[in-house]
């Protein structure tokens, strides 16, 4: 057992709560600074990750809107508030929820991923709206603080070992 | 090594299982988290490998054919799947770009080409060698190869662009769609936690149930 989590490479609760915690601190400059500068016949506009979502729902594209508002803003602060409950109840020793804590484990795993979005948009955008003077969309540096907070948060969840949730050490329960 | 063909360790708890037989549609859950341990493959045996060759095909017309063109007032651009991380690189993103590529691109690509590696062997009736550390590495790798993520993201961007400017889709976009899918196929049908165990024989019975 030792040797398959020494092999893994770096796993650990503390690992991982660092990583959630740097992950914390990351998404507040990625909510704060412009992730998206677009220069449209003249106009320019800079967007914070919530004003590109008020934008798209201005528009009247409220399912685009959704999509975003979960993968961007809502996916980032559910699952760091996810890990940071996993990473208390480990440290309270309490097993009698390690079913549901799994459980909740498997879905911050599985929805993480879905934060990258706003990273592959701007990346799209950014290559095919290049018309020179007319109309051009850069990437700000938001863009990296919140790329930083995704690839943090996904990291911890890596890093976080669920079988420090339940209490006997696997195999021994035979 | 023999042992390893044996034993099923859950992923999630750690839980250790003997193998058992599975029927087709039949599931084998964790006796103590509940965690799909091993599916029984409704679409044969030989699933991973087909999805991941054709996965593999596909990779290299989605990179290299256009992926999407867009018009305004007489301007015609023509971006590849390459295009954006190009342009994140020149606009002083390289890290971004990297990561965008890597996710988006490479690691689908060394995702598929390891299934095929794993599997072709037996099918072919090669020597086997030792693969482990290539299923270990396919295991930690596997959650940063998110095509169907990029998928989403150029709907997105298409609709938010669409009373702007002419959009076309280019055969690109299309090839990488399906590449995003035969991704999805292999890894569903491709069991990198019961490859990459390392425990001997445990005890318990994983619970089949339909």
């Amino acid at each position: 057992m030792s040797r398959l989590l020494a092999r893994a490479g770096f796993r650990g609760t503390s690992s991982a709560a660092a990583l959630a915690l740097a992950a914390a601190v990351m998404l507040v400059p990625a909510n704060l600074l412009p992730v998206l500068n677009t220069e449209y016949s003249g106009t320019n506009r800079s967007d914070t990750i919530f004003s590109g979502v008020v934008q798209l729902w201005r528009q009247g594209l409220w399912a685009i809107a959704a999509i975003v508002f979960t993968a961007s803003i809502l996916i980032p602060i559910l699952k760091l508030a996810g890990l940071g409950w996993l990473l208390l109840s480990t440290r309270r020793g309490a097993f009698r929820n390690s079913r549901r804590l799994t459980r909740i484990y498997a879905i911050l795993d599985f929805i993480g991923r879905w934060s990258m979005l706003d990273v592959f948009l701007a990346a799209f955008l950014t290559g095919l709206v290049q018309f020179g003077e007319f109309s051009t969309v850069v990437p700000q540096s938001g863009l990296i603080a919140f790329a930083a907070a995704v690839v943090l948060t996904v990291l911890s969840t890596q890093a976080f070992d669920p079988r420090v949730l339940w209490p006997t050490p696997a195999g021994s329960t035979s | 090594m023999m042992g390893t063909l044996d034993c099923l360790t859950c992923h999630l708890c750690g839980q250790e299982h003997r193998r058992i037989h599975l029927e087709p549609g039949e599931k084998a859950l964790c006796t103590r988290c509940d965690a799909v341990l091993e599916k029984g493959g409704r679409l044969g045996p030989d699933t991973a490998l087909v999805f991941s060759v054709t996965g593999l095909t596909l990779s290299v017309p989605a990179l290299l054919l256009p992926f999407v063109s867009a018009s305004t007032l007489g301007n015609e651009r023509i971006s590849f799947l390459f295009t954006g991380v190009e342009s994140l690189w020149s606009g002083g993103m390289p890290s971004l770009s990297v990561l965008v590529f890597v996710c988006g691109w490479l690691l689908p690509f060394a995702l598929l080409s390891a299934f095929a590696i794993l599997r072709a062997p037996a099918r072919l009736g090669w020597q086997k060698s030792d693969l482990h550390p290539l299923s270990r590495a396919a295991r930690v790798l596997e959650r940063w190869a998110i095509p169907e993520v990029q998928v989403l993201a150029v709907l997105v961007g298409l609709m938010k662009l669409g009373d702007v400017v002419d959009i076309t889709i280019g055969p690109g976009f299309w090839c990488y769609c399906a590449m995003a899918f035969s991704l999805l196929i292999a890894r569903h049908s491709f069991d990198l936690d019961s490859t990459a165990a390392l425990h001997d024989a445990g005890e318990r019975d994983a619970a089949a149930r339909p």
